[in-house]
């Protein structure tokens, strides 16, 4: 375990989803990277019968036997890790928390290991019918556990291999104020501990951001 | 994992894992009750029965809280039982570190009088201590909450624990008796198991009887 930043990769007109993988795969393997197999990672939501309360349910394949939810109750979002049988439960829970399958949504890809860092080329699928919806990037750097500290390495690191499309500031995920329960001043996710639930909520956004343009296009433009 | 092998999702590997039976979700329970007085001849009966012998009991003070779910947007669910949600943890300071356990107890089957023991299905899940907050937010309501003291032996698989119950607030005993539970999780179709778990209670007699209870008939309401 280490810091993870998640990036989205822009996709232009010119090349599919699964070109540019190939293609990035091909650089990192130019890098003498290796690939260790394929990562998944998922997102279900279970949406309250009673009021907006929404429960996310995801998988990583990186922790193979958890079970990360956030409960988002549009004011506030509460982090729960479980066993893998937490799942089951969430079927006991239907109908008050439904499962909107429609919005199920899925990273997937090869799994690069190169020195210290770990790189994933996720395509963002949605729904059963698998509809793609884009390209996300994961790079892991496993010495460093403080994100401010080796953001500028992984920043370098990014810029190696993604060029023009890399990112120059720190994900707003790290940016952002978060209330401290043991002090009256917020703090920033940069100078915290980094843990496992942080990539998944990493992902949350921009699995987030997937649905919300796929809700928009189904609305029209007029509604 | 090797490179040829795509990840299965999370989900579709529990529903085969539970498709062929192999998540242990069934509870298996028999409890009873001894009075204070008489514990320390229980403890000594079982320290020979058990398989912790050099050991010694192992000692435990949990706090337990139930939460329960109603559907309340439909008006005929309100009239059907809640969902009940049992939160655990271990007050003692050396246990910090440790998961919350997160229990689901479904209905007992007790239809069947051949069958020995009363058998629930039952989720017990580890979780981080969130939990409460989660709940709560998810629209559970905190129904009661107790703590708990007490010995923890294991059989084999059986576990049985004899432990008194508390009020939370000032630490006061509920009664002047531990409660004597013996109890295995299996998965489903091992009924063989409580036939072990008579054979069990059996030796235990006459010092506590250990029954199947059936919950229902004892609730205040």
């Amino acid at each position: 375990m280490g810091v993870t930043i998640l990036v989205p990769y822009p996709l232009d007109n010119k090349k599919t989803g699964p070109e540019v993988v190939e293609e990035l795969s091909k650089r990192l393997l130019a890098m003498q990277a290796t690939q260790t197999g394929h990562f998944l990672v998922d997102g279900d939501v279970f949406e309250s019968s009673f009021n907006k309360t929404k429960i996310h349910v995801m998988h990583n394949s990186e922790y193979p036997a958890s079970v990360f939810s956030i409960l988002d109750n549009g004011q506030k979002q509460i982090p729960l890790i479980t066993d893998l049988i937490f799942d089951l439960l969430m079927l006991k829970v239907n109908p008050i928390y439904a499962s909107r399958k429609q919005l199920k949504i899925e990273s997937k890809g090869p799994r690069f290991e190169l020195g210290d860092f770990l790189v994933k080329l996720g395509s963002v699928t949605m729904s059963q019918s698998q509809t793609f919806k884009g390209l996300l990037i994961e790079v892991d750097y496993r010495p460093c556990l403080i994100p401010i500290i080796c953001w500028e390495l992984i920043r370098e690191f990014l810029q190696g291999f993604l060029g023009q499309y890399s990112p120059t500031t720190i994900p707003v995920y790290f940016t952002n104020s978060v209330p401290n329960p043991h002090h009256p001043v917020p703090y920033q996710k940069s100078n915290d501990t980094y843990q496992p639930i942080d990539t998944v909520q990493q992902y949350l956004e921009h699995f987030n951001n997937y649905r919300k343009q796929t809700i928009a296009l189904m609305m029209g433009p007029n509604k | 994992m090797t490179s040829e092998n795509q990840p299965i999702a999370a989900m579709d590997s529990l529903l085969q894992a539970s498709k062929v039976n192999i998540i242990p979700n069934q509870e298996y329970l028999l409890q009873g009750s001894i009075l204070d007085v008489q514990v320390q001849r229980l403890l000594h009966r079982l320290k020979g029965l058990c398989d912790n012998v050099e050991t010694a009991p192992e000692q435990f003070h949990d706090y337990e809280a139930c939460f329960s779910l109603r559907n309340i947007a439909d008006e005929q669910a309100i009239h059907t039982a809640p969902l009940l949600l049992r939160v655990r943890r271990s007050n003692d300071p050396a246990d910090s570190h440790m998961p919350w356990q997160l229990r689901y107890v479904g209905n007992p089957e007790l239809g069947d009088t051949k069958r020995p023991t009363l058998v629930r299905s039952c989720f017990d899940i580890s979780c981080s201590p969130s939990i409460m907050e989660f709940l709560t937010e998810m629209g559970c309501r905190l129904e009661f909450e107790y703590t708990v003291r007490g010995y923890l032996f294991r059989k084999g698989r059986m576990k049985i624990t004899v432990s008194k119950i508390f009020r939370p607030m000032n630490q006061e005993p509920l009664s002047g008796s531990y409660l004597v539970e013996l109890s295995l999780l299996a998965p489903v179709g091992a009924d063989a198991v409580a036939e072990d778990m008579r054979v069990f209670a059996e030796k235990l007699k006459p010092l506590v009887i250990l029954e199947k209870i059936d919950h229902r008939r004892i609730a205040p309401n």
